[in-house]
Parts: structure tokens; C-alpha cells; sequence
């Protein structure tokens, strides 16, 4: 459940540390974020001397969430972290690499090029 | 046990095809009732999961039922999507530059292949998607319905996948494919599982040492 106002971990090697989304794209006035959602969010941290900057906006997925994903299966996933990985315009990842475990319906909403550059896939 | 991750591997390949828009309306009945009925053996598969994996073949087990959907692909869906000679003559009938194959089992066990390939413009790596496409509707004439391959990042022509169950098929511009050095992320991972053998290797070779210090107590005994 990621919301305005909330910070996320970034689980790529683009340059971001911390996000803060501000906004989440899909209807009008939506209320929360979930795996797999694009959100708009403002740079709150940042590696220095890379190309990303503080207070920079960006888009980004959200790929971990601490609030349970339920499976038709009835399988329940929950990470430890909310975590988002920075992409552009035309959804292509900013970073090269990707960190953590990140879930396998990522695939079924079209966000293949994350889940292929992912060290697992749960 | 066997019989109950079996049921369960079933299962999980149903909810598969459910998430697959292509199959959602005649899928989602019959998973209603069967996961009514399999709740209790989906704890039981859940309980061994948990447990440290100690026999053989119940973790292969549990990787078919964690492989459930290129297993329900292969069985349900085959027909459509296309198999990894296509790919590689409709990529070699399109000229795309530096084709490459990476069998992607260890990495990854959602896919069986990851193909590479570059196109000379932004123009080239989208005909190089719509080829493949193409492809998979004229191997399709005559069905009922169509199972195409779903593709990303058609719009921006850099970097499009094309997802076509268990082949992978990645082209891209050359200077994405620079940046994002695909192949060796996905060789490289070979590498650190060697570095773990030799990991165990050190730790064997430490033994010896041990042995030297119990020789002392042997003398007194």
C-alpha cells in the first residue's frame, strides 16, 4: 500500500537511494499503490556523481511491498521493505542491474525487461 | 506427500493460466473449485517448503511446482508460441546482428532461453518485434483464437522483449545493449556458482589442520 508521502528503498543501481512517491498513475484519485504499479515519485536521496539527482522526479515500479501479495494459490508474499525500481518515459530501467527478490507477477503485467535483469524471482 | 505437491504443482499451474489474460474466462471456474478442495494440501506443500530440503527428489519436486508455468505453457499454450528454431530463422531472415542464445535455466526458472539479438536503428529492432509476431500469427491460421506473445517496449524501439512463454527473445539498439551488458549478467551468474564450489573446497581443505591438533591427545591416551 504506497501512497503519497511514502518512501521507498531503491532496488536498482540507478543512483537513487530513497524515493518519495508523489503520486500514483492509473485513475483519477487513486489511493494505493501495489506491486507492479507505476508511480511518480521525488528523488529524497541520492548516490553522488551519478546521473540521477536529489529532489529530481522520476517514474518508477514498485517491485516489493511489506503489505501481503495474495496468490490465487493462496500463496501470501511479504517483504521486509518497499522498494521501487526508477524507470523512464517509455519504460525502459534507468539502473542496469537489479537487487533482491522480486515477484513473478511483475511478468504478467508487462514489466518483463525488470523481471529478466532480476537475481530472483519468487 | 508425493502424491499431495503433485496435486498442488497442478494446481499452481491452473492459477498460471489464469494470471494469462488469454485463458481467463474458462480458467477461473474450474480454479475456484479445485482450490476449495486443495486448500489443506496447498498448507501441507507449504510446511515441506519450509523444511530444509533434504531428499532429492522432493525438491525436484518442488521445482516442478515452482516451474509451473513453463510446464502449463509447453502443454496448454504450445501450440502458439513459437519454439527456438523459429526465433532464430525469423532473426536470421530479418538480419538482426549478433544473435546469441543464452540458456537461461540456471539463472532463471521462469524461462528456458534468452535470445540476443541487435538491430541497426531504432526502426530495425521494431521489425525484428513485428517479425516475430507476424510469425507467431501465420503459425496460428486457422484457429479460433490467437496466442500471441506479449512485447514490451514497442513504442520506444530500444529495448523490446518479446515473451513468448518459454523463449525470451531481447532486441535491442546497440547502445542499449552496451549499457545494459545482458549476457554478462546472465553468464557471469555461472561464475559465482563455481565460486561457491571452490568456497566448499577451502573449507574441506581446512580438515587436515584439525586433525594435527587431535594428534596430541592420541599420544596421551
Amino acid at each position: 500500500m504506497i501512497q503519497p508521502q511514502t518512501h521507498l528503498n531503491v532496488a536498482d543501481n540507478s543512483g537513487a537511494r530513497e524515493l518519495m512517491c508523489i503520486r500514483i498513475i492509473g485513475a483519477s484519485n487513486r489511493r494505493y499503490a501495489h506491486i507492479g504499479d507505476i508511480i511518480v515519485a521525488v528523488i529524497k536521496e541520492a548516490v553522488p556523481n551519478t546521473p540521477l539527482e536529489r529532489s529530481e522526479v522520476v517514474r518508477a515500479v514498485i517491485v516489493r511491498t511489506c503489505k501481503e501479495l495474495k496468490r490465487d494459490n493462496g500463496m501470501i508474499i511479504r517483504y521486509d521493505d518497499n522498494a521501487a525500481v526508477v524507470i523512464d518515459q517509455e519504460g525502459n530501467p534507468k539502473g542496469t542491474r537489479i537487487f533482491g527478490a522480486i515477484a513473478r507477477e511483475l511478468r504478467q503485467l508487462n514489466f518483463t525487461k525488470i523481471v529478466s535483469l532480476a537475481p530472483e524471482v519468487l | 506427500m508425493m502424491m499431495l505437491l503433485e496435486a498442488t504443482s497442478r494446481n499452481a499451474a491452473v492459477a498460471r493460466h489464469s494470471h494469462s489474460a488469454t485463458f481467463r474466462n474458462a480458467e477461473t471456474q474450474t480454479l475456484h473449485q479445485r482450490t476449495a478442495t486443495t486448500n489443506t494440501t496447498m498448507l501441507a506443500a507449504l510446511r515441506s517448503r519450509s523444511l530444509p530440503l533434504s531428499s532429492s527428489s522432493s525438491s525436484s519436486l518442488l521445482q516442478q511446482w515452482k516451474l509451473g508455468l513453463p510446464v502449463a505453457l509447453s502443454t496448454f499454450a504450445g501450440r502458439g508460441l513459437l519454439d527456438l528454431q523459429e526465433v532464430e530463422k525469423v532473426l536470421s531472415d530479418v538480419k538482426a546482428d549478433d544473435v546469441k542464445v543464452i540458456p537461461a535455466d540456471k539463472h532463471c526458472e521462469w524461462a528456458d532461453f534468452m535470445v540476443l539479438a541487435t538491430g541497426r536503428s531504432t526502426w530495425h529492432v521494431k521489425n525484428i518485434a513485428q517479425a516475430l509476431i507476424y510469425k507467431s500469427k501465420q503459425k496460428q491460421q486457422g484457429a479460433e483464437r490467437l496466442v500471441l506473445p506479449s512485447v514490451e517496449g514497442q513504442e520506444g524501439g530500444k529495448w523490446i522483449v518479446i515473451d513468448s512463454g518459454k523463449v525470451i527473445v531481447h532486441a535491442l539498439d546497440e547502445n542499449a545493449r552496451a549499457y545494459y551488458n545482458l549476457e554478462a549478467l546472465w553468464t557471469s551468474k555461472k561464475s559465482e556458482k563455481e565460486t561457491l564450489e571452490d568456497l566448499d573446497k577451502a573449507f574441506v581443505k581446512i580438515r587436515p589442520k584439525n586433525n594435527s591438533k587431535r594428534k596430541p591427545t592420541t599420544k596421551r591416551a
